[in-house]
Parts: C-alpha cells; structure tokens; sequence
C-alpha cells in the first residue's frame, strides 16, 4: 500500500468520490491502464492509494517502482455519480470493503475540512487490523467508525469480527426514516451484498451510490 | 473469480467515455431500450473482461452499450438504449 502525491499540469480540481485512470506505455507501445481512487479532498494536493496486487500490470510499478519526479499519464478526474460535495444535510454512511475506503476517505477528509454538520459513519470491513488504511488518521476526523475485521482479530478485540450481514447493518446503519444518503465501495461481492442487506432494512436504492472495485492491478 | 464476481458499474467506464464523447457521463442517465427502465450509468453493469466494453440494464440484462476500440477508431453500439439524458 503506497499513497502518492500527483503534480497534474492544468488539473481543474476533483470531487470527493471521483477516480482517476493512470495509463503506462512501455517501450515497446504497450500500454495498461488501471483506474485509482482520489484519497484527498477537493482542494487539496492530489493523492491516490494504491495497493499493490500480486500479478499485475499497473500497482507494481506505482508501489514499488515510481520515484520523486517520474511521470506518467493521467486521465481525470472521472465521475459525477459517485461523489459528495459536501453541503446536503443528510446522515451520510460510509461502508468500505478493503481498499474501497480510498474514495470514502476522501469524503471523509472533505466532510472536516469544510466544517460539514451532516452526521457521518463508517462501516469499514478489513481482513485484519494490520490490512486497515488511514487507520491513524480515521480517528481523528469526526467520524463515527465502525470497524469489522473478518480473517483475525488482534488480541482482545471486541469490535466486529465477521462479514458484513443484515444484523450487522441494522445495527450500524442510520435508520432508513432518517433519509440517509449511504456510499458502498468494495469489491463486486462485497459491494452487492452491503447495498442488497440495506434494501432489506427498508433504504430506497436509490439513495444507495455505489462502485465496485475491479481485482485487476 | 465467477463472472457476477468480475461484473463492475458504469463508474470503471467513466474516463473512457469522458474520453470518447468529452463529457462526464456516469451521472447520466440512460433508459433501457428493452425494459424500459431508467439509470444512471453508473448503476448499470460493466464487463470490462470481454473484446471490448458491454454495458447491459442491471434490471433485465439488455446490453444497453458496446464499445470496441481499435487503434485507430472505436465502435459505439447504443441499439439496447432507447434515451441517453445528457
């Protein structure tokens, strides 16, 4: 897991929520192209977490390869759906799977950077503790965060220690009746499951914004 | 993986199509031609894993978009979307 700082030429600025696509071109003209998740918030230095995947055309080189002053081609910012800006009063949830916290945090850093009133909470599923990004920080934000680790524990957790189920989020989750706005981000599965278990406490879908994260790197 | 697994949104196309037309377009919505029914882009579902890109309802698995690009044009199929709300 690596966060890098990108100095883009003629960048307009970004939205909380929004990615980027990064696009490598070897010599000989191949080319990989991987989208990535702007961790910071508007107005800040751009930013983009990227863990690193075992095989794969694109992570490697940004976590172990890319030094001070390289470039690469960027596409962006990318996205209006799956974004908040930051001035809706709603209750805002917050569910991540794994690395799907990236565009969540940067929700997160915007909420405290501009001051925002609207209650905000995390439901951030790991495997285990060590596998948890921004775990300092997290706390420090004024977010209400709710871990769950599903693989191992650390010695005398007493926090969530399973996959997300409907117990879990009935338990987590603002009330439907409270119209909250609710953003899932995770692998397809995780993502699927999270959103379905929602409906089933009674969340309009459409109140529900979702992206799914690819497995390819 | 299985294939529902591997099935991503219409968010992992938003910098190909900002790319092909010059607009962001994964808020936009877009009506099913088959179903009928209304969604944002990014709530519909995306094979990325296949020649090229399908985009099908998430309702009633209509391919609703294909795109095939080559290296010096791209093919853009819209048959299965009846209405693109820009």
């Amino acid at each position: 897991m690596r966060t890098l700082v990108l100095d883009v030429a003629e960048w307009g600025g970004h939205r909380a929520g929004q990615h980027l696509d990064v696009r490598l071109t070897a010599e000989d003209g191949y080319q990989a192209q991987r989208s990535y998740s702007i961790a910071s918030p508007p107005g800040d230095l751009l930013e983009i977490t990227v863990e690193r995947l075992q095989d794969g055309e694109v992570s490697p080189y940004l976590v172990d390869d890319v030094g001070d002053g390289d470039a690469f081609e960027v596409r962006g910012p990318i996205g209006g759906y799956f974004v908040w800006d930051g001035d809706e009063p709603e209750p805002v949830l917050l569910v991540a799977g794994g690395s799907g916290v990236v565009p969540l945090m940067a929700m997160a850093r915007h909420r405290a950077r501009v001051g925002s009133t609207a209650p905000m909470r995390l439901l951030y599923s790991s495997r285990t503790w060590e596998d948890v990004i921004y775990r300092e920080e997290l706390g420090t934000l004024g977010v209400e965060v709710v871990h769950t680790l599903t693989r191992e524990q650390p010695p005398g957790w007493s926090g969530y220690a399973r996959r997300i189920d409907d117990d879990l989020l009935r338990e987590v989750a603002f009330p439907a009746a409270e119209g909250p706005r609710v953003y899932v981000c995770g692998s397809t599965r995780f993502v699927d499951a999270a959103a379905d278990g929602l409906v089933r406490l009674g969340y309009d879908p459409r109140s529900i914004r979702t992206e799914r994260f690819g497995a390819t790197g | 993986m299985t294939v529902e697994e591997r099935v991503l949104d219409g968010n992992a196309v938003g910098g190909l199509l900002l790319e092909l037309f010059g607009v962001e377009l994964t808020a936009a919505p877009c009506v099913c031609g088959a179903c009928g029914a209304r969604e944002e882009i990014a709530r519909l579902d995306v094979y990325v894993d296949c020649p090229g890109v399908v985009i099908r309802c998430r309702h009633c698995a209509q391919v609703m978009i294909t795109i095939v690009r080559g290296p010096e044009r791209t093919w853009v199929d819209l048959r299965g979307t009846s209405m693109m709300e820009l």
